[in-house]
């Protein structure tokens, strides 16, 4: 009797393991194959020699991260690092300025009547659904010179006559923060929408000044989406694209820029793949921090990501 | 055009056999730079031999070239690139010869294009048309505007109108090296230290807009994001002509300190889908009547000595046909490789990055 | 008194922030009717760059083929990833610590080089086996890499807020697990598996720069097509595609709105 339970409740587990097998198998080899798989020849790439013409070759060598760091066969030069402290920079500046707006705007939202909230949100929303490049092709067209903007910049003495607002650090920094807006709405509205008013009142009661009541009572509450707005805001703004190629007008160039340059132009495989890995360790540092912060902090609550 | 069921078809082949589209018989593709073809030589070239062209557009030669790399070799039968990047399409194995035996009207070429330096004995390519880089500005801001480069590179020159530089390195580094008077075609690193440098030094300063290829330059030029910028003789005549209004007052001029001709040719990739078709299609363009047809059309010099009768007259004088004197400071763009190119590549890379 | 003063400083920041998101959009939209060629002066009103667009060969059949790689990604996307969502389910007791990272890892690349992965990645097997030979196909390949895990979450998400007595009561009803899946499973699911594919669909059509990197020469996309032709150089029928491209996101934004609506009554 005890064999057969034994060897039944076997089949069940064979089964069971079938089962998970079967359903999640396709997708997961799938990604492996055609994910994994490539981003760890991206990685290989990083350690082989650079071609005659950019591409690829053996033997293994730490040249590509050298060249990153800015070692080039005429000594030292510090384009790179230009490029990296600038790529930091934009990210840093735009997620303040998204936390910024994003934050009245969330909370703005949750003051208003419930039926209008979602259609708020949707507001809010709706323009991210539209392609990256056409929006910021929107950008280009209001911030080219002689538009009404530039004018107003210039009459300002913002900035030099003749000049537009575009091509510009400042147009990078507008279109990043335009682009990663929602991305931040979106959580901060969640965790404003949950928040302990019970709390808040008693923090009111406690401290005079309204500043401190928010300090101590309504902060601490909204800071997993903070962090959950900050990950997903400034991942995506580090390893921009498209925003920087065509607002920055080749002052602004960013990570993004110098890996996708290595394998167009100025074709240099390795060096790309190296810039690639770097990205994804910063990528993956971002991450785990937030992680740890959100633990510490969230009371013991999951940050989204 | 395509059904959408075709197209479908195509793509879940794709995905299954991975293989990817197969071209069809009796379709040619061509990869050309924009605004240079006339849509009625491809319709002739379709009626003549019963096929469908299909045509890509590329703005610069890296982007060619990187599109080539992407699995272009393999997609398209004629690309047409300059002369600095056929040697190094040679080299990479990116072509393959042409068959002279299916070229009868090779023999139509001018002589200087028959046995060109970076292509000896026209094995791989044959010239399409010829032209030069040179400076384009807004003849309203500068009335008086210098023949030279420190129209772009000298602060004091234009010291408040914005402009545009090459997104070519190539290109953008020559005319630096003309400008410091180490002629446009310098191959000396020190040469290229100094350019380096003054690119970014240019790159500083507050009126500078961007690296931009030709053919947005002249655009910009019109739309006033820029006021002086770098371009194509051809298509700044091509330009003017199809929109005399807004481009009324944007000048071409050659700098005395010297720049770009270029050449530009065809090639068969080295897996084209149809490489017979593709020598036909060449022989065409070689065609007396339809080389000088093409240069009608996109206002380009024709290296074909056939065609010369046909031409219209305002391409046998400036800018489609330099003076003597502009003609002498005419200068090839270099064709790098190994070591050299990457030197190169890095102080570009350098330049862009800052 | 103060209280009044926040919040109507808030409702002016309000509208200054919608202001700020639609300023760009509109004006592509206002300018696709310009009769001039110009992004700064509005010379009077003309369809002229819409007549053009649909002469455009090549406008054209880029619209099909963002139509074919979302519908196609899409449909692929939606079979394998509500199976992981399934499966995610079904042995959530079990420890599949390494599938989440699996499945969170398309979310989380930088687009870039999720990118030039793949393209390096097929370019350099095509070099060697002639196959994924950079086209439509490849671009299905990456964009369903990209969609599964919001498939799959979805799926998981609507499956966990289910009732788990509805899936014993499912047991004793249908007898083969065929029979469950089709009455049983399906139905519950509708939903989910509507908002996945519409997701998924969204984020194909939307996605520019991975599209970009694993292209072939004939599968240019809207978006890949308005870059090139920015690059270039800016011809005006950019406004009027970018335009339909707005009016399609509007419809949508309409439906889901509506669809919200019904979920909640």
């Amino acid at each position: 009797m005890a064999e057969i339970s034994i060897a039944l409740r076997g089949r069940a587990v064979v089964s069971e393991t079938r089962h998970l097998l079967f359903s999640v198998m396709p997708g997961a080899v799938w990604i492996i194959v055609f994910l994994v798989l490539p981003s760890v020849y991206l990685m290989a790439v990083a350690f082989m020699t650079n071609g005659p013409y950019g591409q690829p070759q053996m033997p293994l060598s730490l040249e590509s991260f050298r060249q990153l760091a800015g070692f080039g066969f005429l000594g030292w030069s510090p384009g790179n690092l230009y490029t990296l402290l600038r790529s930091l920079w934009q990210t840093l500046l735009s997620t303040v300025l998204v936390v910024i707006v994003a934050y009245p705007i969330a909370y703005y939202i949750t003051t208003c009547r419930e039926k209008w909230r979602p259609i708020m949100l949707l507001a809010v929303v709706v323009p991210s659904w539209t392609n990256q490049v056409i929006r910021t092709f929107g950008w280009m067209n209001l911030l080219a010179p002689g538009t009404p903007l530039s004018d107003a910049a210039q009459a300002l003495g913002l900035i030099a006559p003749n000049m537009g607002l575009y091509p510009s650090n400042f147009a990078v920094t507008l279109g990043l923060v335009y682009n990663f807006l929602p991305f931040m709405v979106l959580p901060l509205y969640a965790a404003f929408e949950k928040l302990d008013t019970a709390q808040v009142q008693a923090a009111q009661d406690l401290y005079a000044a309204p500043l401190r009541a928010f300090w101590h009572a309504v902060f601490p509450q909204t800071l997993p989406g903070l962090l959950a707005g900050t990950v997903l805001v400034a991942i995506p703004a580090f390893g921009m694209y498209v925003i920087p190629e065509l607002l920055g007008g080749g002052k602004g160039m960013m990570l993004g820029n110098l890996v996708a340059n290595q394998f167009a132009g100025s074709a240099n495989w390795p060096l790309g793949a190296a810039g690639a890995i770097l990205m994804l360790i910063a990528t993956f540092a971002g991450l785990f921090a937030m992680r740890r912060i959100g633990k510490r902090l969230g009371g013991g609550e999951e940050v989204v990501i | 055009m395509k059904t959408i069921t075709t197209r479908i078809a195509a793509a879940l082949g794709g995905l299954v056999l991975a293989g990817g589209v197969h071209a069809e018989e009796g379709k040619l593709y061509l990869f050309n730079w924009t605004e240079y073809m006339d849509p009625e030589i491809i319709e002739a070239f379709e009626q003549k031999y019963d096929v469908e062209v299909v045509q890509n557009y590329f703005n610069s030669l890296p982007e060619m070239l990187a599109k080539l790399n992407a699995g272009g070799v393999s997609q398209y039968d004629i690309i047409v690139p300059s002369n600095y990047y056929v040697p190094r399409l040679i080299e990479t194995g990116l072509v393959q010869p042409l068959d002279h035996s299916k070229l009868a009207n090779l023999d139509n070429l001018k002589k200087q294009f028959r046995d060109p330096s970076f292509d000896p004995d026209n094995k791989y390519s044959a010239a399409y048309q010829w032209g030069t880089t040179g400076i384009i500005y807004n003849g309203e801001t500068f009335p008086d505007g210098p023949k030279s480069w420190s129209l772009l590179f000298d602060p004091k020159v234009n010291a408040s109108y914005p402009f545009a530089l090459m997104g070519d390195g190539q290109v953008s580094i020559g005319a630096a090296c003309a400008y410091l008077g180490h002629g446009y075609d310098c191959t000396s690193v020190d040469a290229w230290k100094e350019a380096a440098k003054l690119l970014i030094d240019t790159k500083g300063r507050d009126t500078f807009s961007g690296f931009v290829d030709g053919t947005p330059a002249l655009q910009q030029l019109a739309r006033g994001v820029t006021h002086a910028s770098l371009s194509y003789n051809g298509d700044y005549l091509y330009f003017k002509e199809e929109d005399p209004e807004a481009f009324k007052n944007i000048k071409f001029m050659i700098p005395d300190e010297g720049t770009e001709m270029w050449v530009d040719s065809m090639m068969i990739p080295a897996e084209a889908p149809n490489p017979d078709l593709a020598h036909k299609f060449i022989d065409f363009i070689l065609d007396a009547e339809i080389g000088a047809q093409l240069s009608n059309y996109n206002y380009y010099s024709s290296p074909n000595a056939a065609a010369e009768p046909y031409l219209d007259e305002v391409l046998t004088k400036p800018p489609v046909q330099p003076t003597e004197e502009d003609m002498a400071r005419l200068k090839f763009t270099p064709s790098l490789k190994g070591q050299d190119l990457q030197t190169f590549n890095q102080l570009w890379n350098e330049v862009q990055a800052r | 008194m103060r209280k009044r003063t926040l919040q109507r400083g808030l409702t002016t920041f309000w509208w200054a922030t919608i202001f700020f998101l639609y300023l760009p959009l509109v004006v592509v939209m206002l300018f696709s009717f310009n009769a001039s060629n110009s992004a700064a002066n509005f010379t009077g009103f003309s369809l002229r760059w819409y007549t053009r667009l649909l002469g455009n060969e090549q406008i054209i059949s880029a619209f099909w083929n963002s139509l074919v790689l979302a519908s196609v990604s899409s449909v692929v996307a939606l079979a394998i990833g509500s199976l992981i969502g399934y499966g995610m389910y079904r042995h959530r007791h079990r420890k599949l610590g390494w599938l989440i990272v699996l499945i969170y890892l398309p979310i989380v690349l930088p687009d870039i080089v999720f990118g030039i992965s793949e393209m390096a990645f097929f370019v350099s097997i095509h070099r060697y086996t002639g196959l994924f030979q950079p086209g439509l196909g490849t671009m299905i390949i990456a964009h369903v890499t990209f969609q599964i895990p919001f498939v799959a979450l979805i799926v998981y998400s609507r499956l966990v807020g289910l009732d788990a007595t509805l899936f014993e009561a499912a047991k004793d009803l249908y007898a083969t697990p065929f029979k469950r899946a089709v009455h049983f499973l399906m139905p519950t699911l509708k939903p989910a598996l509507i908002s996945a594919f519409f997701l998924s669909f969204t984020l194909s059509i939307d996605d520019f720069v991975i599209s970009f990197f694993t292209a072939g020469p004939e599968s240019a996309t809207l978006p890949i097509y308005i870059w090139g032709a920015i690059k270039k150089g800016v011809s005006p029928e950019i406004n009027a595609i970018a335009t339909l491209m707005i009016g399609a996101v509007a419809i949508a934004a309409v439906f889901s709105l509506m669809f919200n609506r019904q979920g909640r009554h």
